[in-house]
């Protein structure tokens, strides 16, 4: 069956990555951010740079100290947590449901 | 399953037949993430499920759904099954 014409079928029933990131609006999601950052609040807004407002935000920031003397690698996290943010969103890697604790 | 790169095609025409595949999603960063790939958009924008996280080989976190902003993506390769 050869056409000669081009078919062109608009794929609008597959749903882009931004479509599955509605959904999570209003819901508590996990965000990795660069930096060695996380973030876990309740997704009231974004765009599609993922510029976001969180709400209820506890902000974790993971540093790694290196012992000069045994050179183990000591894993410090410093947490805070913030009523309301705006994140920008080029300094967001990850976007996920929150994850259960105890992994 | 017909591998996608049977054949000349362009990026997009790939990326399109890779939807369901389990593939590898590497970033900048050097961290690997694996998964089913749900959906991605022309920015490389990607929505993985049941996503792992591997950094320097090893697995470090798992995620049930992930969204990944394709900034950071460096490549996205589709896994060879095994049998």
């Amino acid at each position: 069956m050869a056409d000669d014409q081009e078919q062109q079928v608009p794929v609008q029933n597959v749903e882009e990555p931004l479509d599955l990131i509605r959904l999570s609006l209003d819901e508590r999601i996990y965000v990795k951010m660069r930096n060695e950052r996380e973030l876990r609040g309740r997704l009231n807004a974004y765009d599609q740079h993922l510029n976001m407002i969180l709400g209820d935000v506890e902000e974790t920031v993971t540093t790694v100290e290196i012992d000069e003397e045994t050179f183990e690698e000591i894993y410090k996290t410093t947490k805070r947590n913030i009523p309301m943010l705006f994140v920008r969103g080029d300094g967001v890697i990850l976007v996920s449901p929150p994850m259960r604790t105890g992994t | 399953i017909q591998p996608a790169m049977s054949r000349k095609q362009t990026p997009s025409e790939f990326l399109k037949q890779i939807i369901g595949r389990p593939v590898v999603v590497k970033l900048n960063s050097g961290v690997d993430y694996r998964g089913v790939l749900a959906c991605l958009d022309g920015y490389m924008n990607i929505a993985l499920e049941q996503t792992e996280e591997y950094v320097n080989g090893q697995l470090k976190n798992k995620y049930g759904d992930a969204f990944i902003r394709g900034n950071n993506v460096l490549y996205i390769s589709t896994q060879k099954r095994r049998a």
